[in-house]
């Protein structure tokens, strides 16, 4: 096991070293993309504080714990972005192209092989601006030392959902011809995903908190960062992962046997 | 007549084109404005919640509603994708064919441009249907929509400008994709359509005043609500605009053919 980790451990690293230097031979795609980032979080800040301009609070929450809220999923949107969100284009593309026979005759797990493979370091180096801006806020909202040192774990934990369900909703793109549909699907669920759960109605709420559990990624551990006290909901997003990761694996692995290679 | 076949003849063919997957047509193209009102929708609700007479940046909830619900009409009637399919076109070597067939290639790619509006424009009237009987969605009069979808019409055009603009980066860029991200982060923040531009502190929307980010959506919606007087200014205000998005778009085309390399021949 150690082993098998240690060696998926050192192809990750090599992955991460052809990825910088594809994306370094293109620089002013590589400068536009830090560009890009700055811009998203700068628009998706200035909304909340615009917002804020004019009322006090939104649902129970006053401004400082709204910008901690919006912080951690821009710190999750880096994140995301960064290692794994262009496998999932590229996903789709190789899949119509017939180049993923090659990738699944690999000696790795389809699975990792398919939506770790990319990495865009230009996303990377927004890391630190994500992270001050969670840190800034963080403070602003009075966390206390417990949840900031919580705060990575919830991190992980929110990320691996997302990325999850992802998988899932992608390997429904084994049924279909053309897939980007799927990634626009993909980014209209994160898009939900990026305010807390009490800003929707009831059944809303509950489908995407049961059914399609987008809105545990970022309300539940910032729930409990913010109000310890709240940790039903991040039990409930415990539970979403381990569902999600069993579907997963079913899911994908039906998917593949319905694979019919587009360059055979 | 035979341009103007060859102009309907494309249309025809592209409107097919963009049909074919259904599915995929409306993940990626309606779907996207349908989340963005939804989630837009519950949070005013929430702001609104209990007090539905409050008065932010002088809306009440009603009036936010009827003004989101605008957003997402405009949206579709003026945001085209024209830039991706250019960027391929380019990128994978396919210009060669348009340099020697008798119809130009933004000959070709306006056409499609003409066929997506048409079928926006079929979307649009189905979405006002949705909203009005859903009771979100109060019509205008007949001059006032007139007014506002002469508006629509211009800004279509200014979108497919700007869009073939960033298309044809892609003689230089391998990504184009990123500017058209971009373009569409600063376009929403600052046209209105995440929030009204009432909302934004006085300095920003007092600077935002003479550029084109408002007429883009802001100035339509307002017509739409009736809240725009009839005026040309928003015209005049864009027309400069697009006269040089128009000589820009001429000279980099240029420009970039003197770059391509027909890749594959």
């Amino acid at each position: 096991m150690l082993k098998q980790i240690r060696h998926y451990f050192s192809v990750y690293i090599k992955f991460i070293a052809t990825s910088s230097s594809v994306a370094l031979s293109f620089r002013t795609s590589f400068v536009l993309l830090v560009i890009m980032d700055i811009f998203f979080y700068l628009s998706s800040l200035g909304a909340v504080e615009f917002i804020f301009g004019h009322i006090s609070h939104i649902g129970s929450w006053h401004k400082s714990e709204l910008m901690f809220f919006i912080s951690f999923m821009l710190l999750i949107d880096n994140l995301h972005m960064g290692l794994v969100s262009q496998n999932f284009w590229q996903f789709s593309f190789d899949l119509r192209s017939g180049m993923l026979d090659f990738i699944l005759l690999r000696p790795l797990h389809s699975i990792f092989n398919i939506f770790f493979r990319n990495v865009r370091p230009s996303t990377i180096l927004n890391f630190g601006l994500a992270t001050y801006f969670c840190i800034h806020y963080g403070i602003a909202a009075g966390l206390t030392t417990m949840s900031w040192c919580l705060l990575p774990l919830l991190l992980l934990l929110a990320i691996i959902l997302l990325v999850q369900m992802e998988i899932i909703l992608c390997t429904l793109t084994f049924w279909l011809i053309q897939g980007n549909g799927i990634n626009f699907l993909r980014m209209q669920m994160q898009q939900i995903g990026r305010w807390p759960d009490f800003v929707y109605e009831f059944w809303t709420r509950k489908f995407f908190t049961f059914f399609l559990p987008i809105l545990l990624i970022g309300s539940a551990p910032v729930k409990f960062l913010l109000f310890p006290q709240m940790g039903k909901e991040l039990i409930l997003m415990l539970g979403a992962i381990i569902i999600t990761n069993f579907i997963m694996f079913r899911f994908w692995k039906w998917g593949l046997k319905n694979y019919h290679s587009a360059s055979s | 007549m035979n341009t103007l076949k060859k102009w309907i003849e494309t249309i025809r063919i592209s409107l097919n084109q963009q049909t074919t997957y259904r599915l995929n047509f409306f993940l990626q193209v309606i779907g996207p404005g349908l989340v963005f009102f939804f989630v837009k929708y519950s949070l005013w609700n929430t702001i609104y919640s209990g007090n539905s007479e409050t008065l932010i940046a002088g809306m009440n909830r009603a009036q936010m509603i009827n003004y989101h619900s605008w957003v997402f009409v405009v949206a579709l009637l003026t945001q085209g994708h024209a830039s991706f399919n250019l960027s391929e076109d380019i990128r994978m070597g396919r210009i060669s064919t348009y340099l020697i067939y008798p119809f130009d290639f933004w000959e070709f790619h306006t056409a499609g441009f003409l066929a997506f509006q048409i079928l926006q424009i079929f979307i649009a009237i189905i979405s006002c249907a949705v909203l009005y009987f859903s009771g979100l969605l109060i019509l205008p009069t007949l001059s006032q929509l007139g007014f506002a979808l002469a508006l629509c019409f211009m800004v279509s055009f200014f979108w497919y400008f700007l869009q073939y603009l960033t298309g044809l980066l892609a003689f230089w860029l391998d990504e184009t994709w990123i500017m058209r991200v971009m373009l569409q982060i600063v376009t929403t923040f600052l046209s209105g359509a995440i929030l009204p531009l009432s909302i934004f502190p006085y300095w920003l929307s007092h600077s935002l005043k003479n550029s084109p980010f408002p007429i883009m959506v802001y100035y339509p919606v307002r017509a739409f609500m009736g809240e725009l007087p009839f005026s040309t200014a928003p015209f005049l205000t864009l027309l400069p605009w697009m006269i040089l998005l128009f000589f820009l778009n001429v000279l980099v085309w240029k420009k970039g053919l003197r770059l391509y390399t027909a890749a594959g021949m």
